[in-house]
């Protein structure tokens, strides 16, 4: 694709599409989550939605669009301490979990919803029209954000899991780790990115692997 | 509603892909063979042939399009000419489509950055909102007369100079006379300032701008004189107008009195409620009436003359009056022929205006309960026993907790001297009773020995509804609850 030239502004615009939906699953996730377990605080704030509107971020978005390559969501409040449904802790991991899971299920769907239309019609991959990108851009946009959210550096979901798996003492540790999390972070992003490899490229591979197989059999 | 808009919106998400996605990479032209080009220049079917290296696109009159590879030779290419095709040469360029690839996202993006920015700016316009007077504008039904008001004989001669001034202003411009513009209502809670105030704009039909005064001060600093300042220029829009200030003391009191003597946001506030008061023209018909009950505290420069100077005290209720006032509350209820409201204002001495009214509404509360439970399905009408029973200090939970609590404080005493048997009825907040006698007793518990057991029943005090004596003591009582109270205790 184009990423220079006339089509630098439509190419970033169209990029956004699959990952701002798939988002906004990822937020929903959590709100429904918390919703479920007990918690409204999301709800209440209107984030118990599938609408990208509630959950961009002005800033998250435009960064994106100006070449970084990274932007985020607003994130789903929650009070873990209103869940009736599960522990404190239990409420917490399951909340945090649910968006990178949503984010799994959203490529499975993505990639069975292609292998179905395959089997329909065997010419669609060949084809790639504009859905059948839309596909392909959502199995791999879904994939990174699941996996990239799993890294257990605060405030990515995965640290939240840790939060609350952490036994009582470790806890001091996690807790000092925690502090300097986002510089962490940035540290991880940033590192890998001048050396040219990615932390999360292994993880990634072997999951699009996985629905590789599962296109293929699907496909038939 | 709301899961159409969503999916509304991931349609148009959709939709922008789609769109965005064949105008980046659009489907690809037909690929022909070099001599179809050659064919058709000798049918004379093309318009206009594109040389981009060796990549020839070729356009045919009805704008159909092909691309196919090969080497354009000079004598081609006067051919060609000859032919009376154009040949241009260099990429392919689309005007449109350039205009469109940069128009389309620039477009969306401006249209949600627009939108991220108006919501921001919802959030924003709380901060304007705040400097808005929190002052309610009395409606029509709510307004009252004089007649509405019992008693008040003083107030209320005083206040209706007030009402002329506002219903005919020119009276008083021409005998030249300065016309109070503050109003100060003083007396104890519930007398009725509020209701006189509210009788000033009934009587004129002037609007009724009603604020606690505790209203002004907000989170921020100068919000209060904001408010202040809001208020009165609203007032002075709708004109004639009646502002009431309730509670004034809350911002009135005197200023270098308080934690520090400073300059603080009360202050401020009383500083611009005084400034207001001044600026009134004479011809403005606009009047303040301000109430409180702790005029000793207020600030000296909201009593002098041009302020709040007319003082209005609003006495007690003689007996005279409160029957008048419970005529007026009586007005839209039905009274048997038994009721007596001379009696009932015999029965509540120095009771306010509100007490008054409350003991009306609540025999009327009384007498709709009775005749729900008389499955009576006519007009309901209060008789004197409503009124009697409302005036009967009914007993609350805690009352009645105390009086089981001194019941068992004298029986423990009782038993630690050993007395005598002393045998008790007791009622379970179930409505269980329990007879037998009683061996222990604490500040938690009682143990109730019934007649041919052994062991001892442990009751929790907060289980019991009523303990009767049977026998063995005097000092037990009888002791029921109060029977319109109607719920049982919930505790456990």
């Amino acid at each position: 694709m184009d990423f220079f030239g006339d089509a630098w502004l439509a190419s970033r615009v169209l990029v956004l599409v699959p990952v701002v939906l798939s988002l906004s699953v990822h937020e929903f996730a959590h709100a429904f989550c918390a919703f479920r377990l007990g918690d409204d605080t999301a709800a209440r704030q209107g984030r118990l939605t599938l609408n990208p509107l509630a959950h961009i971020d002005p800033v998250g978005l435009l960064l994106p669009l100006l070449g970084v390559p990274f932007g985020w969501a607003r994130p789903v409040p929650i009070d873990p301490s209103r869940m009736r449904g599960a522990s404190l802790e239990a409420g917490i991991v399951l909340t945090a979990a649910a968006g990178p899971l949503s984010n799994v299920l959203l490529a499975i769907g993505a990639t069975l919803a292609m292998g179905v239309w395959t089997r329909l019609d065997a010419g669609a991959a060949a084809a790639a029209g504009p859905l059948w990108q839309l596909l392909e851009w959502l199995v791999l946009v879904n994939l990174l954000l699941a996996v990239f959210n799993l890294i257990p550096v605060p405030p990515l979901d995965g640290s939240r899991i840790v939060d609350g798996l952490c036994p009582a003492w470790l806890r001091p540790h996690w807790e000092a780790f925690a502090r300097v999390g986002p510089f962490a972070l940035v540290a991880l992003l940033l590192v890998p990115a001048l050396l040219g490899v990615s932390p999360i490229a292994g993880p990634v591979a072997g999951l699009q692997n996985f629905l590789d197989a599962l296109y293929d059999v699907v496909a038939g | 509603m709301k899961k159409w808009k969503t999916a509304l919106v991931w349609a148009a998400f959709v939709g922008v892909f789609v769109l965005l996605l064949r105008l980046t990479s659009p489907a690809p032209l037909p690929r022909e063979d070099f001599s179809l080009l050659l064919q058709e220049m000798e049918t004379g079917g093309i318009a206009e042939v594109r040389i981009h290296d060796n990549e020839i696109t070729v356009t045919r009159w009805d704008d159909s399009q092909y691309v196919t590879l090969g080497v354009i030779t000079e004598e081609l290419s006067q051919q060609l000419s000859a032919a009376g095709i154009r040949v241009a040469w260099g990429p392919p360029s689309d005007k449109l489509r350039t205009v469109l690839l940069v128009g389309v996202p620039l477009v969306l993006l401006l249209g949600l950055f627009g939108w991220f920015l108006r919501r921001g700016a919802a959030g924003n316009m709380n901060l304007l909102e705040i400097r808005k007077s929190r002052a309610r504008l009395l409606g029509e039904s709510l307004s009252v007369g004089f007649d509405d008001v019992g008693g008040c004989l003083e107030a209320k001669e005083q206040l209706s100079d007030l009402v002329d001034f506002l219903r005919l202003p020119e009276r008083w411009s021409r005998a030249g006379v300065r016309l109070p513009r503050g109003v100060l209502l003083e007396g104890p809670p519930g007398c009725g300032k509020t209701l006189l105030a509210r009788a000033v704009a009934g009587e004129t039909n002037a609007k009724f701008y009603w604020v606690s005064a505790s209203e002004f001060v907000e989170l921020f600093v100068g919000v209060g004189a904001a408010r202040v300042r809001d208020m009165f220029e609203t007032a002075e829009k709708n004109a004639p107008a009646v502002i009431f200030i309730d509670e004034l003391d809350a911002v009135g009191r005197k200023r270098g009195s308080g934690i520090g003597a400073g300059h603080d946001e009360r202050e401020q506030t009383l500083n611009q409620i005084l400034v207001c008061l001044d600026g009134f023209e004479a011809s403005d018909r606009v009047v303040v009436i301000a109430a409180t009950n702790r005029s000793d505290v207020l600030d000296p420069a909201l009593l002098r003359p041009g302020r709040f100077d007319r003082r209005i005290r609003v006495e007690p209720l003689t007996r005279v009056q409160r029957v008048d006032v419970l005529r007026i509350h009586c007005r839209n209820k039905a009274l048997s022929e038994d009721v007596s409201l001379e009696s009932i204002a015999d029965r509540c001495p120095e009771w306010s205006g509100a007490a008054l009214e409350n003991l009306v509404n609540e025999s009327g509360l009384l007498a709709v309960r009775r005749s729900r439970k008389e499955q009576d399905d006519g007009p309901v009408e209060l008789v004197q026993l409503d009124f009697e029973r409302a005036l009967e200090p009914g007993l609350s939970e805690e009352q009645r907790f105390d009086a089981v609590d001194s019941l068992l404080v004298e029986a423990t005493t009782q038993l630690a001297q050993a007395v005598g048997k002393a045998l008790v009825r007791v009622t379970l907040a179930g409505f269980t009773t329990i007879e037998g006698e009683l061996v222990w007793a604490d500040a938690n518990f009682i143990k109730v020995r019934t007649r041919g057991q052994d062991e001892a029943l442990v009751l929790g005090k907060s289980q019991i509804q009523s303990i009767e004596a049977l026998d063995g003591t005097e000092l037990l009582d009888e002791f029921s609850p109060d029977p319109w109270s109607g719920n049982t205790p919930d505790l456990a």
